[in-house]
């Protein structure tokens, strides 16, 4: 609105600006149009009967996608996702926190090299682990279940958590905890009293990315988990989306419930990376 | 002293009984597995001593060069550089001052959020149906414009299907690329520009001596991370065009998959996810190196 106003206003110089302005605005517009068109549409059509999903016509809006996914096996595997995820979050940061402390505050021998192999792990080809982990599993009777999971998951999320949080531990001031060890803190308490309130930005970011990373998990649930009432929702979504038969009803409506949390989770997030520590409590 | 060395080691013992667990342990099992015909319809009898038979196979066949052409060339080499100058474009478009002045910052930042929050599996089927030859909305906008006039099966093309799959990896992992070199960006000082504005730098001079000096490191960083996270990435490929047509996307972590799990042939699926395994460490080697030097000294 404003580079058109600007238009009538003026001069040559002033003219060419305000076209610079308009065609940047056009060109923001359009990106971002494509970078939300997909996921938006999704939630379109998953209120739409399966019949007039793709019609250029007259759509049909109903909840029987919802209704007719919650009425079978995919409800199960909602609450499976969720808690899956929620311990193998919890798990995960736990360990990443101290880990990251040490990493961070300690001096130790073979540091780097430790510091180093935890780091490698974020270059691991996951593919060549499931066939060893599945015959430890067998092994173990730990196929398909809930402590298996969380062991795989908290062990793929370890090495970018803790990368994430050294780095976040580097803007702490070391004067925080060094002044609590004077006043008698035990190292345990100075991590969880002292510096994981101060980090906790950090914290929540770091927890989302390893949410996403269980959340949107498919191939070693699609290697460990092989009953149905096991299985997580991105195994069930992909089954809908078969080679000859697509039931666009369940992958409409299981799509949307599956984006949903990690979109709740992610903007939010946005406010919380910039605001983040710099202007946090650290300062005062 | 004795005190802090035993909570050292208490507070390390987590991180590294997972990563013995998950990494080590099947790494070696791997190594030794790829000397041995194991197969998967034989685990019990368990896999002769072959050598290096499978290396051999592996080197001399044919269908393996075009395994690692397709992982090297088109989805690391093509797939991180469209990404990499898409990203950068895109952070110089969003932290413009245009954008800036009409105070569109935060609504476009938050959008770009969107495909990232997107979950890959979700992402691949809205893709999928997006590409669909029958009710797909990309054929239907080319034939409404006239510029096809048979839909196209872009999966099943081979003209089509790296750029097709090409496009749905750039879309859904574009956000953290992008938004990595918006921060680093917004920390380049406005003096800085100015000072080349006054000193009469014209604008590709300022690119090149202000703006791609400072955006360096995160280029670099950008550019390992998302090698590693494309180059071991399994489920893109296998479940946009499950390696096909034909065998025509299949790349390194799914021909594991296929070697091992259809085949059945564990031994020599071993052997590629070996060599898949140095190519990263080879990666991984020279990322240590870097965030020892730049980002996190003090640990190093």
């Amino acid at each position: 609105m404003a580079a058109v106003a600007n238009l009538s206003s003026g001069g040559g110089a002033q003219m060419k600006r305000a076209i610079g302005e308009l065609l940047i605005i056009l060109l923001l517009l359009s990106v971002l149009f494509v970078l939300v068109y997909p996921t938006a549409w999704i939630f379109i059509a998953s209120f739409r009967t399966p019949e007039t999903m793709f019609s250029r016509g007259a759509h049909v809006y109903t909840l029987d996608n919802y209704r007719a996914l919650l009425a079978s096996e995919f409800a199960r595997s909602i609450f499976n996702s969720l808690f899956l995820c929620i311990v193998s979050v919890l798990a995960s940061t736990a360990v990443s926190v101290v880990a990251a402390y040490v990493f961070s505050r300690l001096r130790f021998r073979w540091k780097r090299t430790l510091f180093g192999a935890v780091m490698m792990g974020q270059t691991f080809p996951w593919i060549i682990l499931v066939t060893p982990v599945f015959i430890l599993f067998a092994r173990m009777g730990l196929l398909n279940s809930v402590s298996g999971m969380v062991f795989v998951y908290v062990a793929v999320s370890i090495p970018f958590s803790i990368y994430l949080l050294v780095g976040y531990l580097e803007s702490v001031p070391r004067t925080l905890d060094e002044a609590a060890i004077v006043d008698g803190c035990s190292r345990w308490q100075v991590i969880w009293k002292i510096v994981f309130p101060v980090m906790l930005p950090g914290v929540v970011a770091t927890a989302t990315y390893a949410f996403l990373l269980c959340w949107s998990e498919y191939l070693f649930a699609l290697a460990f988990l092989t009953e149905t009432e096991k299985k997580t929702m991105p195994l069930l979504l992909a089954g809908y989306f078969g080679e000859n038969v697509v039931e666009w009803g369940h992958v409409m409506a299981g799509s949307a419930l599956t984006t949903l949390p990690t979109l709740l989770l992610f903007l939010p997030l946005q406010t919380r990376m910039t605001s983040g520590l710099a202007a946090g409590s650290v300062k005062q | 002293m004795s005190n802090e060395r035993r909570f050292i080691v208490t507070m390390l013992a987590p991180t590294f009984f997972f990563l013995i667990c998950f990494y080590l342990y099947p790494t070696l099992y791997n190594l030794a597995n790829s000397f041995t015909d194991l197969s998967l319809f034989g685990m019990r009898r368990g896999g002769e001593w072959v050598g290096l038979d499978n290396y051999w196979e592996l080197v001399t066949s044919p269908d393996f060069r075009s395994v690692l052409f397709n992982t090297v060339i088109w989805l690391t080499v093509i797939g991180v550089s469209v990404r990499i100058v898409l990203g950068l474009l895109l952070a110089f478009l969003l932290t413009s001052r245009t954008i800036r002045k009409y105070r569109l910052e935060t609504v476009s930042r938050v959008l770009l959020l969107v495909p990232w929050a997107t979950p890959p599996i979700v992402a691949i089927l809205i893709w999928r149906w997006m590409l669909d030859p029958r009710v797909g909305v990309i054929n239907e906008a080319l034939m409404w414009t006239g510029l096809v006039s048979q839909p196209i099966a872009f999966l099943a093309t081979a003209n089509f299907v790296w750029p097709a799959l090409i496009t749905i990896i750039t879309w859904n992992t574009l956000p953290l690329v992008t938004l990595t070199f918006m921060a680093s960006l917004q920390s380049l000082p406005d003096e800085l520009i100015e000072a080349a504005e006054v000193d009469g730098a014209t604008r590709m001079q300022t690119l090149r001596y202000v703006y791609l000096p400072h955006l360096q490191p995160a280029i670099v960083i950008m550019i390992l991370m998302s090698t590693f996270w494309t180059f071991n990435n399994f489920v893109y490929v296998w479940l946009t065009t499950g390696a096909g047509p034909g065998l025509y996307t299949n790349v390194m972590a799914t021909e594991v998959y296929i070697k091992g799990f259809i085949d059945g042939r564990l031994g020599y699926s071993s052997a590629v996810g070996v060599v898949m395994a140095a190519i990263m460490t080879a990666f991984g080697i020279l990322y240590l190196r870097i965030i020892a030097q730049r980002e996190l000294k003090e640990v190093f």
